[in-house]
């Protein structure tokens, strides 16, 4: 199947330097990205990335004594291109914080306690109907030691393939009703308010799904689309 | 139909878990198996604006085999690896071919805190009439080209921001 890459509504991405995010100024080109000249070597992807990168974990909340600390949460994710079909088979790197907004990263200097049975980095393929499902606890916020008042509100990273190289995603989840949401920088890096509240997940019903544990629905959508046969 | 608009990229912040940074690196062995070609090593430093290395940034690759076909059953062409406290990486690899009107060539994409989406750029062997080379302004183009250094090492260094900028793609 022929694929194509179109280039982004200009306000659904960060433009790369934000105020708020020191670091930003740092490391974004200074000259502008330009766009190249697309053939296989771009429209081409690894079919089989698991042939390098095993699956791991999916399951981060444990049972039991072992049992990780916090809000048991669900999360359905379902991965699918720009014409809205599912990606069978994509493979989906997630990693997140504990309840008490520690990473398991030994950089994370952050005063916050380790759960010793919480280890927050799961590597799952999607079905399928492009679905991912990982049972987690739901990570607490944290400070970013950047010497501003900058809280993350709860977040999930999400690193996904799609079917070709210029597919590939790297993002982040939230959740609803977070009061830090409004002020933080990576979130609202999104400009535009309808793809901003696309970044953030649904709270199912209560009355669907299992008893203990409170299920978000999601859907990242990867760079993408069937070539159409006559170009306009 | 109805086209979806693609999530918005965010950065991977500076806690990628380093199990997931770490065994990717080497392209020459596949399912416990070498692979045909001629072996060579990657290796490159990244700086940031104010010429200080980066840690802990990922960087992908994406090649065609020696032969210059793509994802083929006997050579998986990805591979990833992540900078140390000095910024350096290293990926092992076999030199990929040329073929359909472009030159030899490994496609790199970057990940890091700070970034807010990834950053895409291609190493090149040599100057080239490649179409992908001679789209990137005359002056800097020179700078997608890896520097040899003994019979199988070309060295990559990639500056994100500020002098020597490495040119970046967005597609």
């Amino acid at each position: 199947m022929r694929y194509q890459i179109d280039p982004r509504p200009k306000d659904t991405q960060s433009q790369g330097v934000e105020p708020g995010y020191a670091y930003t100024a740092q490391r974004w080109p200074s000259r502008a990205l330009q766009r190249r000249p697309l053939t296989v070597s771009e429209l081409s992807g690894p079919q089989a990335v698991l042939r390098r990168l095993a699956t791991v974990r999916g399951d981060l909340a444990g049972s039991g004594e072992k049992r990780a600390l916090g809000q048991l949460i669900h999360i359905r994710a379902r991965i699918v291109d720009e014409d809205g079909a599912p990606v069978p088979g994509a493979v989906v790197e997630i990693w997140h914080c504990n309840a008490a907004g520690k990473y398991i990263h030994p950089n994370d200097t952050n005063d916050a306690p380790p759960d010793p049975n919480f280890y927050g980095a799961a590597r799952v393929v999607a079905g399928d109907g492009g679905l991912v499902e990982l049972r987690t606890i739901k990570p607490g916020a944290y400070p970013v030691r950047d010497g501003t008042s900058w809280w993350r509100p709860p977040h999930i990273h999400f690193s996904v393939w799609g079917r070709v190289w210029l597919s590939r995603l790297v993002t982040q989840m939230f959740f609803p009703g977070e009061p830090l949401n409004a002020s933080d920088v990576i979130l609202n890096a999104i400009r535009d308010p309808a793809a901003r509240s696309r970044c953030i997940a649904t709270l199912l019903p209560t009355t669907q799904g299992p008893a203990n544990a409170l299920v978000f629905d999601y859907q990242i959508v990867v760079r993408g689309r069937k070539a159409s046969a006559s170009m306009p | 139909m109805k086209r979806l608009v693609p999530t918005g990229e965010m950065t991977t912040g500076p806690f990628f878990p380093r199990e997931f940074a770490a065994g990717a690196n080497d392209l020459t062995v596949l399912d416990g198996q070498q692979v045909e070609g001629e072996k060579i090593e990657i290796r490159g430093r990244v700086v940031q604006g104010d010429g200080k290395p980066l840690d802990n940034l990922v960087l992908e690759i994406w090649q065609a085999d020696p032969s210059g076909r793509y994802d083929t059953p006997d050579f998986l062409g990805w591979g990833r690896a992540a900078t140390d406290a000095s910024g350096i990486y290293v990926f092992r690899t076999v030199k990929p071919g040329s073929a359909d009107g472009r030159s030899a060539h490994v496609n790199f994409l970057i990940l890091s805190s700070g970034l807010m989406r990834q950053l895409q750029t291609v190493m090149f062997f040599e100057e080239s009439g490649d179409p992908v080379f001679l789209s990137v302004e005359k002056s800097v183009r020179h700078r997608l080209v890896a520097k040899r250094q003994g019979a199988n090492r070309y060295v990559f260094d990639i500056r994100l921001r500020g002098g020597e900028e490495t040119p970046f793609f967005d597609d």
